[in-house]
């Protein structure tokens, strides 16, 4: 069980139990992934975020098609669910379509064909891509065995155009927006932040009272009147930066506050001193000594602010003023919404706003379980 | 491990220490910290944390610094180590036979040696180690930082320090979190050490242990200043450590020195009248005689150091105390056999000890 | 003694922590009586589980503590001198019942009076709502009880004070009104834990003194946690040493000092750094309290025991009866 070792110097007992080994060499992260395992919810949710963000870099494969394709002739279909059996038979099938018109207003109504079996696969020839703009292919994940039927499992839009595809290849653009205004704050943050909680006095008390200032200005009529600087003319990619930078210009001040308050309470700990007294410069201090201890509260309050920064993307572009087509976000996918006579005809339209919901909810669910676990050390 | 040699050569010295067995030389410190309110942090009042303190520590001795909370003993050590510039007064420490620097007016540059060779033992084993490193960074950091050692260097002297505190080797690799108190309190101990210091200031450092652990850091303590000829500045409010470890003591109330004499003659012969409350009030571990044993109670509460009493800080709750107190400031007496008062009546007194 | 002077009869108590990494036994099977009148430390280092027994005899465990078997029987004096029996181990503890004994029947006074007493609200009201929660009677007289409550316990100005919120006192002070607070209802026993670790020396004499005076003036039965073994010399009148869990050995103050049969006990007098003429070299215990998960076998006390025998490693000590007042867990001293 226990084997006692005598040494001159006082005694010490010695271990030699496995399972006391493992938790005793584990390092910080080691502990704070286990104990972030313990949370169902978060791991759940972590799942989701990555599955999220394998679709974000494989788009072009996963969807059936480009979110620029349309078929005029399909307009407005309604959404195709997938089935499994056909008369016995197992294999990935839809319903295809038939259409009325309308006797009052002439409009063509589509309806699901019971009758019209489409067979479905994955790993199926479709619309040939450039994968990221570079590799063409054209395998696509799932779609129609015969590229020529109609295949839309959110329905169609008013010019056809594939809500299912559409709705992932917004995602490359709405989760990843976000990323770039999360890596400006993050350095902004930890900067600031630092120089205030270490520095300390007058300056730390300018940098907050700033800070204060800033963070009192409503969000929304500030960043609608900066989007509505950006010039027309310019090219979406330049928007796509621009809307970022925006972004991150409220974000980074709560990261640095949150910062701040730990150099703050950090400041008094022994061990700071310790290396003080070691002969650490401020520098060394702030890496080395203090920014390990909280680095998982940081990516904590990171990942929490994600889906922030995703709604701010989405209520702008919605509001026409963020991100406009030919790039697609989700808000932007929303605005079309708005276009719309009546979303309770075609409520698959409003496909985006489910993707933002579910992608919100999965991210501060993952936030709250990388918070809790991020202090291994408190029970 | 070699024998400590003191900071030489790329330092010069710019002060005399009265007397070459003196190690270090503390005179009339003053620490002052400023009460900031509002929004603009303007001074509202000042903390006199130490307030014109003078004592000296021999070469090779213990000095205990004991007191309640609001003496300033902690910071006195800080101010020593230099993590607080003083406010006023000199910090003489020895280079060699009478030459010194002060520590206090010592520039950044030329800090370097002397955060080598005056370390410092802190209280709380929980608090004192980055618990985001391992074993071996903590103690070896202070080599790292001041390229004392080459890396090859560095794995053999943190294990030899290890041995040497009682803690396996082999533990290098471990996070604080898989220690004990005291064994945390070892690791303190040798990042202590690393550096061959002459000095070690032990601020509290077994206050926050167990009873029985306390024992063996003790020991400890004592063992490693034989061995390596160590100089151990003792912080701490507890009488009987104190009277066990220390060969001097000096009693600090509310920022000043009430009291300087030799460990054995404080306790029996105490000639201040805080001293005399200080002993009595330390449970003694004897239950017979219990009833009989008085105590002496003091009225009222510790001054308030940002508020102190005019005249001698202790003359509110002394029960000797005269008119002539509340008016004049009483200084460090010489009142032979190596023991030091400030007391304006101490010849009159007849103060009680607790050892007989 | 007639059963008229036990006033809490603690048989076989156990408490188990269900937490994430395991069962904590954090009391292991703990046998005491507390007599009417005296005081009784509970004495030992972090990790033996006192302040965890001291919070099951008013059931206020923190969770995932459980009391997991045994008996707190409660002998409550009534008005008309008869004596009501109570388990309190298996009254629920959330209860009308329980929370008649808390505060009327047995007080408690905790390690950080910064921490126990709500800032809101001032000195008066809190005291005013201990006592009108279990004594019937009107705000006034509620108030001038708690005036003298702070009278007497050496508060100066009390009828002004009684009015001064929590954060301008200074620590002692605060103890003394958490004092004034536990015994406003003239309690029959004081639960104190650790009252005075946190405070000056010179306070700590005070509080010491001044709860060993109360303790005589309303012949009142304490039970005192801590692990000073000077507070322990000066106030109890019986002493129980407790390790991992287990009482180890109990007796009244004297024997325990002069006379102690077991090693811990015997050990840890030995490591005290004491006050004397002579300097003698300190005798530490050796290794260190195992952690809770990794309790060794047989006597939990053997790794580090100077007198460990062959068979303490694998055969748990039985409580061995000395006599009438002492008792001991330790193999030596088993038939």
């Amino acid at each position: 069980m226990q084997k006692i070792v005598k040494i001159k110097k006082g005694g010490v007992t010695l271990d030699t139990d496995a399972e006391s080994l493992r938790v005793e060499v584990a390092s910080q992260w080691k502990l704070t992934w286990w104990k972030f395992r313990k949370h169902k919810l978060a791991m759940v949710s972590g799942a989701i975020v990555i599955i999220l963000y394998i679709i974000v870099i494989f788009c072009e494969f996963i969807a059936p098609r480009s979110g620029l394709t349309n078929n005029a002739k399909y307009s407005l279909v309604p959404p195709q669910a997938i089935h499994l059996f056909n008369k016995g038979k197992i294999g990935l099938y839809v319903f295809g379509y038939t259409s009325t018109r309308d006797p009052v207003s002439l409009q063509r109504i589509w309806v699901l064909d019971k009758e019209t079996i489409i067979p479905v696969g994955l790993f199926v020839k479709g619309e040939p891509y450039k994968l990221w703009g570079l590799i063409p292919a054209d395998i696509h994940l799932i779609g129609a065995l015969n590229p020529e039927d109609p295949f839309f499992l959110f329905g169609a839009d008013r010019i056809g155009r594939d809500v299912f595809s559409r709705v992932i290849f917004s995602a490359r653009v709405s989760l990843t927006v976000g990323l770039v205004g999360i890596v400006l704050s993050f350095i902004l943050g930890i900067l600031i932040g630092g120089i205030s909680g270490l520095v300390g006095g007058t300056l730390d008390n300018i940098i907050q009272r700033i800070i204060e200032i800033m963070i009192s200005i409503p969000t929304l009529p500030f960043w609608l009147a900066l989007a509505a600087m950006v010039p027309i003319n310019w090219s979406p990619l330049q928007t796509y930066f621009m809307i970022s930078m925006i972004l991150t210009l409220f974000s980074w001040m709560w990261l640095a506050r949150v910062v701040r308050s730990k150099f703050l309470a950090m400041r008094n700990e022994d061990f700071v001193l310790a290396a003080q007294l070691d002969g650490c410069n401020n520098m060394r201090l702030i890496t080395h000594h203090m920014l390990p201890s909280f680095m998982s509260y940081i990516i904590a309050s990171v990942t929490l602010s994600i889906p922030g920064m995703i709604i701010g993307e989405t209520a702008l572009s919605f509001l026409g003023l963020g991100l406009r087509p030919p790039i697609i976000s989700w808000g932007v996918m929303l605005q079309d919404c708005q276009k719309i006579a009546s979303i309770a005809n075609f409520p698959w339209m409003l496909a985006p706003a489910g993707a933002v919901f579910i992608t919100v909810l999965a991210m501060n669910f993952l936030g709250d379980g990388l918070r809790d676990a991020a202090d291994p050390y408190q029970s | 491990m070699t024998v400590n040699t003191a900071p030489t050569a790329l330092v010069t010295p710019v002060a005399t220490m009265s007397d070459p067995n003196h190690l270090l030389e503390v005179k009339n410190l003053k620490k002052h910290f400023p009460i900031l309110r509002g929004i603009f942090s303007t001074v509202k009042g000042i903390v006199k944390a130490v307030d014109d303190v003078s004592f000296f520590i021999h070469k090779g001795e213990t000095l205990g610094l004991v007191g309640e909370s609001g003496c300033g003993k902690t910071t006195i050590g800080r101010c020593i180590v230099r993590a607080y510039p003083p406010t006023n007064g000199k910090l003489l420490y020895q280079l060699v036979n009478l030459s010194a620097v002060d520590l206090g007016k010592l520039p950044e540059k030329e800090a370097g040696p002397f955060r080598r060779d005056i370390r410092m033992i802190f209280q709380d084993p929980y608090s004192s180690l980055n618990p985001r490193m391992t074993v071996f960074e903590v103690v070896s950091e202070v080599l790292r930082v001041n390229r004392i050692c080459p890396k090859s260097e560095m794995q053999d002297r943190v294990e030899a320090l290890l041995k040497q505190v009682g803690l396996r080797p082999e533990y290098m690799q471990r996070y604080p979190h898989a220690f004990s108190g005291g064994e945390r309190q070892r690791i303190g101990v040798a990042r202590a050490l690393i550096t061959n210091p002459r000095l070690v200031i032990c601020d509290e450092a077994v206050s926050a242990l167990d009873v029985s652990i306390r024992a063996q850091i003790l020991n400890l303590l004592e063992e490693l200043q034989s061995d390596y000829n160590l100089t151990y500045l003792f912080i701490s409010h507890d009488l009987s450590v104190i009277r066990h470890i220390c060969d001097r003591i000096v009693v600090m109330y509310v920022g000043k020195v009430v009291e300087v004499s030799d460990a054995l003659d404080l306790y029996i012969n105490p000639r201040h009248p805080y001293t005399e409350a200080l002993l009595s009030s330390v449970p003694l571990a004897e239950p017979e005689g219990r009833e009989e044993r008085s105590r002496i109670h003091l009225q009222g509460e510790i001054a308030d150091p940002s508020n102190p009493p005019s005249g001698c800080y202790f003359n509110p709750r002394c029960r000797f105390a005269q008119e002539h107190c509340q008016s004049f400031e009483p200084q460090l007496r010489d009142m032979g056999d190596n023991h030091f008062v400030a007391c304006h009546f101490a010849e009159q007194m007849s103060l009680r000890g607790v050892i007989h | 003694m007639t059963s008229k002077d036990i006033l809490l009869d603690v048989k076989d108590l156990r408490i188990h922590f269900f937490t994430d990494e395991g069962v904590v036994k954090a009391v292991d099977g703990i046998d005491m009586k507390i007599y009417r009148g005296r005081t009784l430390c509970l004495v030992g280092e972090s990790g033996c589980g006192k302040s965890v027994a001291c919070r099951a005899f008013l059931n206020i465990l923190r969770s995932p503590g459980k009391i997991v078997s045994g008996e707190m029987i409660y002998y409550k004096l009534t008005e008309d001198n008869q004596i009501d029996i109570i388990d309190i181990a298996k009254l629920p503890p959330k209860g009308d019942k329980i929370r008649q004994i808390r505060g009327k029947e047995i007080a408690m006074i905790f390690q950080e009076p910064m921490t126990s007493l709500s800032m809101m609200n001032t000195v008066g009201d809190q005291i005013v709502e201990a006592i009108l929660l279990h004594d019937e009677m009107s705000k006034e007289n509620a108030r001038k009880r708690a005036v003298e409550m702070l009278a007497r316990v050496g508060l100066p100005k009390p009828d002004r004070l009684v009015d001064e919120y929590p954060f301008r006192l200074s620590g002692g002070m605060r103890q003394r009104v958490m004092i004034a607070m536990a015994l406003s209802c003239k309690p029959s026993m004081l639960i104190a834990d650790e009252p005075t670790t946190a405070l000056d020396v010179t306070t700590q004499a005070q509080i010491v003194d001044l709860i060993r005076d109360l303790q005589k003036q309303l012949d009142m039965s304490v039970l005192y946690i801590t692990h000073d073994l000077g507070v322990v010399a000066e106030v109890a009148d019986d002493v129980a040493v407790m390790y991992l869990g287990k009482i180890v050995e109990f007796s009244d103050v004297r024997t325990i000092f002069h006379a102690p049969k077991h090693p811990y006990t015997q050990a840890l007098l030995r490591s005290l750094p004491k006050i004397a003429l002579e300097r003698e070299e300190l005798d530490p215990i050796k290794g260190m309290v195992p952690s809770p998960f990794r309790r060794p076998s047989g006597c939990l006390f053997n790794p580090r025991c100077s007198k460990m025998m062959a068979k303490c490693a694998s055969v748990e000590p039985k409580v061995t009866v000395l006599n009438e007042n002492h008792t001991v867990q330790c193999l030596l001293y088993e038939e």
